[in-house]
């Protein structure tokens, strides 16, 4: 059984490996953005999905990642891949000094916090037109990159989901979990708390910041609408949830489901595509809150690790 | 100068409070923290539009008319969709209703188009000394003040609104003296909803109406009763005030843009330095 999944998942890989040989630019673009949806949903089940603390701000990791790339590469003439990388470590940066005060804070607390701080970000780069170009955007040289790109967040993509892999399956996951289930247990079985959310609060930021930095470079240009927009924040969410958080491939599975269905119904019903997510959400969280690997792992007694 | 930035932040205030009780009675009650609080006051605000706009009604006077509408709109969300969110995980009310409300905005785009909308009715100012006041303005903080005392005293002295207090103290307790806690939930949201829908009416006099003018109401209505003091509904009118003073001081000495920010940043204050308030409320 196990060994077919990993059969299977090599298949894939290779499968995905191969495919901008044959692929279209449109099949280009479509993988990359699903790559991109699957590091940003996994990243958010890091923090999320295991300890429980709603990250409501995820996306500020994305648009500091954006940004600082934007700006590396627009301004200095750094290479994109070197300016993304250096979008993740600027995520990491501002994980640190926003988790150290916030994940102090509990509950709605914490998720309100986030949103504050993605907000603040926006307003942040609006205002420093110097530097970001304000609310003119940020345009960055010409360059066709998109099959390199693809391979990038593909790889980045595959990187996050064995992160969550690793994490999941290690005593640092287990203790993660803990703080989810009941944070005073956690602390009177001697684990400290504080500093494995911040942990994971970094860890988590990292990939947002390099898809990020990515992003930016796929489009050629950003502006603050654009890369700190709360719907991000909740799209992600409603993948991992729906898929299932806390899982390893949860995430994975529901920015796959809900990305294609996303593509192939709501974009020919640009006008209601809110409606109809907002339709999704209230569904997912009212029918299926622990997702389907969640409803899967109860009915069929599977492993913890799926 | 100062006097008069004092003088427009209390009146802006006198609105945040009466906005943020809503909030903080739903908060308060159920711990769900309502995101689709400021579309809802959206709701208010074109009802007064369209009551206007159609029969030249008062807009003061649709006050009569938004406020029960959206009570029943929102004793029906409570009934349909957040009840069967109110003890699940915090994620499962913030995600819920985030997509009432990008749901409701998505609506109102569809039926009432994203124009802007004003309603001509109250202009110019009534000028006092070295001071000039909006008469929208004055008059709005009038209403917030009216109702918002309506509120309190309903709060204070009626059974029903003693059980809503005491649900909000412990639901269990309040269960166990023969409280219909699911009742005083449904009347909690409707009351929140109405109290939001004032607070659109009232502002649609002022400013422009447009479908996703309420979201930053949802979030200022949070900061104003994390200022007061989560749970003390007395806080949130402090709170609001508050609110409105400091935002009208900084719009004296910060740009625009960043007086957006000023708020949330507040916000962070706020949580880290006194969790629980200026008032003390619960944690």
């Amino acid at each position: 059984m196990t060994r077919g999944l990993y059969a299977a998942l090599a298949v894939v890989v290779i499968g995905l490996a191969l495919y901008p040989m044959e692929a279209t630019g449109y099949g280009i673009r479509f993988m990359l953005q699903l790559f991109m949806w699957i590091a940003l949903a996994q990243s958010w089940n890091l923090i999320s999905g295991l300890t429980g603390y709603v990250s409501f701000g995820h996306v500020a990791f994305f648009g500091m990642g954006a940004y600082t790339a934007g700006i590396l590469i627009a301004k200095l003439g750094w290479p994109w891949l070197v300016a993304s990388l250096a979008g993740g470590i600027m995520a990491m940066v501002l994980a640190l000094v926003i988790g150290w005060p916030c994940l102090r804070l509990k509950g709605p607390y914490f998720a309100i916090s986030m949103l504050g701080l993605n907000e603040v970000l926006r307003v942040a780069v609006s205002y420093y037109e110097g530097l970001t170009g304000g609310g003119n955007g940020l345009s960055l040289p010409t360059l066709y990159a998109s099959v390199q790109i693809y391979y990038v967040m593909g790889l980045l993509a595959l990187g996050v989901t064995a992160l969550a892999y690793v994490i999941i399956t290690s005593r640092f996951g287990l203790r993660l979990m803990t703080i989810r289930e009941d944070e005073v247990a956690a602390e009177a079985m001697g684990i400290d708390t504080f500093r494995y959310k911040v942990y994971a609060f970094l860890l988590s930021a990292v990939a947002p910041g390099i898809a990020g930095g990515l992003a930016a470079r796929d489009q050629g240009y950003i502006e603050p609408i654009s890369v700190f927009p709360l719907i991000t924040t909740i799209t992600m969410i409603v993948m991992a949830l729906f898929g299932g958080q806390g899982t390893i491939w949860g995430p994975v599975l529901g920015a796959v489901a809900l990305f294609t269905l996303q593509e192939l119904v709501w974009a020919r019903f640009p006008y209601i595509h809110p409606l109809l997510f907002g339709a999704i959400i209230v569904a997912v969280v009212l029918m299926m809150p622990r997702g389907i690997l969640g409803v899967l792992q109860q009915k069929y007694n599977l492993p913890r690790t799926i | 100068m100062i006097g008069q930035v004092i003088i427009s932040g209390l009146l802006a205030g006198a609105l945040y409070a009466m906005v943020a009780l809503g909030l903080g009675l739903i908060f308060g009650v159920m711990r769900v923290l309502n995101v689709a609080h400021g579309p809802i006051m959206m709701l208010g605000a074109y009802t007064s539009f369209w009551l206007f706009h159609w029969l030249g009604l008062n807009p003061y006077l649709s006050l009569l008319v938004s406020m029960p509408a959206l009570f029943l709109i929102g004793v029906a969300l409570q009934r349909t969709l957040v009840s069967r969110v109110v003890d699940a995980p915090e994620l499962s009310s913030l995600l819920l209703t985030f997509g009432v409300s990008i749901a409701l905005v998505n609506l109102a785009q569809l039926a009432f188009t994203s124009d802007l909308r004003s309603i001509e009715y109250l202009t110019g100012s009534f000028v006092l000394g070295p001071f000039a006041f909006s008469k929208s303005r004055v008059i709005a903080c009038g209403f917030a003040i009216v109702i918002t005392v309506a509120a309190f005293l309903f709060l204070k002295s009626t059974r029903l609104g003693k059980a809503i207090r005491a649900v909000s103290q412990s639901r269990e307790v309040a269960q166990v003296c023969g409280v219909n806690v699911q009742r005083i939930h449904l009347f909690a949201f409707g009351i929140a909803s109405a109290l939001a829908a004032a607070g659109g009416s009232l502002v649609a006099v002022m400013v422009a109406i447009q479908p996703e003018m309420g979201q930053v109401y949802t979030f200022k209505s949070f900061l104003v009763i994390v200022l007061g003091g989560v749970g003390n509904y007395p806080g949130a009118l402090l709170g609001g005030l508050l609110l409105g003073l400091i935002e009208q001081l900084a719009s004296l000495f910060l740009t625009t843009q960043i007086n957006e920010a000023v708020a949330y940043i507040l916000l962070v204050l706020v949580l880290l330095v006194r969790p629980t308030g200026l008032l003390k409320g619960r944690t």
